[in-house]
């Protein structure tokens, strides 16, 4: 399935985030990411994820999942920091 | 779905923040996210070390590389992570059991001839004229029942796909795609090389499926099973051949995706350009994460993952669990 993923952490756990996020999906912009998972696969993230996020200092996850990206329409305005990463 | 990574670019590929990351040389750099990679398919001139071997064996990723010529020139085969000393024994008792390794190697080219004839059937009806060229295999496969010996099987085999090659110049209507005869090693036209390419990379497709399942890819039933590199995955690519590579290579000629500017012929024999070879990859990966609906399943599966289905389907047979049938297009 497709997700959207996007956090707001206190600067201190953002690397943390962001490297844990990198394993997984595709960087679009800071503290956003894209990509593919399995079900099982973002469990898996979700759990790595949840031990940073510190929710009394007012971190916050969200992710967005869609079965396909069929009902989708990906709208740009200005640079488009998602590359291509299947083709290198 | 675990998705595939091409790299055409040179550069250096490096274990950064638990996850890999390339560096090419024209000083662009990508993280690439390693829990999603499959495999990863090496074409450019990457360099390696060996922690970045030690973290791709452990997270099971298989890289396949391929020299300046697109000729496949290995792999780098992780450790087994699915040991199955069972398996292994069943597989070397079918393949020593003549009548066992016959039955399956039976079907493997019954799979290859019935999935040759849907495509030269599907022509047939948009008003191609291939029906003498249906008849010659119809009556070839009629023999593959009968063959007693993995010679006169692979001579049957031999046989199809000659006329099957044949009906290839009807189907591509663009002159300079014409068809003589197969040539390999190295390919004498273009569309020799570029069967060639795409036959390369259909064995590489089943060698990275077959790693995820318990079977061993040095063991292969119709093609024999020595001192060589892999064979199961010959074996099973047969299958895949028509119904992956053939079709995909038929595309992108018709369409005009590929065309006699990329090939390169100043050597000694004729090969895709970086450019051609990148262009046949993404219309073929995309006939990969197409989906069908399987008619046993009843669900929507990928071509991609028809080839592990047909790995399952060998180690049921191999447990007889299940007869072994081979995947044939049912449209």
């Amino acid at each position: 399935m497709f997700i959207i993923l996007y956090y707001d952490v206190s600067e201190k756990r953002c690397s943390k985030m962001l490297k844990k996020c990198r394993a997984y999906l595709q960087w679009v912009q800071n503290s956003v990411f894209e990509g593919n998972l399995t079900e099982s696969q973002l469990k898996r993230l979700i759990s790595v994820l949840a031990k940073i996020v510190n929710e009394e200092e007012g971190d916050s996850l969200i992710i967005y999942k869609f079965e396909s990206q069929r009902y989708t329409d990906r709208i740009v305005v200005g640079k488009d920091k998602k590359s291509d990463i299947n083709f290198i | 779905m675990k998705e595939t990574i091409y790299i055409f670019n040179s550069g250096r590929i490096q274990r950064k923040d638990n996850t890999l990351f390339f560096e090419s040389e024209d000083g662009t750099n990508k993280f690439l996210p390693v829990e999603n990679i499959k495999e990863i398919f090496v074409f450019g001139e990457v360099d390696f070390n060996k922690r970045i071997l030690e973290f791709l064996t452990t997270k099971e990723i298989i890289v396949h590389f391929f020299n300046f010529y697109d000729y496949y020139i290995g792999s780098f085969y992780p450790r087994e992570h699915y040991n199955s000393g069972y398996m292994i024994l069943k597989q070397a008792l079918a393949y020593e059991a003549i009548n066992k390794r016959l039955k399956i190697a039976r079907c493997f080219v019954e799979g290859a001839a019935k999935n040759s004839l849907k495509i030269l059937k599907y022509y047939n009806r948009r008003g191609q004229n291939l029906s003498s060229i249906i008849e010659e295999i119809e009556s070839y496969l009629q023999e593959i029942e009968c063959q007693e010996s993995i010679e006169t099987l692979m001579h049957v085999e031999g046989k199809i796909k000659q006329s099957y090659y044949g009906a290839f110049k009807n189907i591509i209507n663009n002159s300079d795609f014409t068809f003589e005869k197969r040539t390999k090693k190295p390919p004498k036209d273009y569309l020799n090389a570029l069967i060639s390419f795409s036959n390369s990379l259909i064995y590489t497709y089943c060698l990275s499926e077959i790693y995820q399942t318990h079977l061993d890819p040095r063991m292969g039933f119709l093609h024999a099973t020595n001192f060589r590199r892999f064979s199961l995955n010959l074996d099973i690519a047969e299958i895949f051949k028509p119904v992956i590579g053939d079709r995909t290579i038929f595309a992108v000629l018709n369409k005009g995706i590929i065309d006699s500017k990329d090939f390169d012929n100043n050597l000694n024999g004729i090969i895709l350009k970086p450019s051609g070879c990148r262009k046949f990859l993404e219309v073929l990966q995309e006939r990969l994460n197409q989906t069908i609906k399987h008619s046993t399943l009843k669900r929507e599966v990928s071509y991609r993952r028809l080839i592990r289905l047909e790995c399952y389907k060998i180690e049921k047979f191999l447990m007889e669990y299940y007869e072994y049938k081979p995947f044939v297009m049912d449209w």
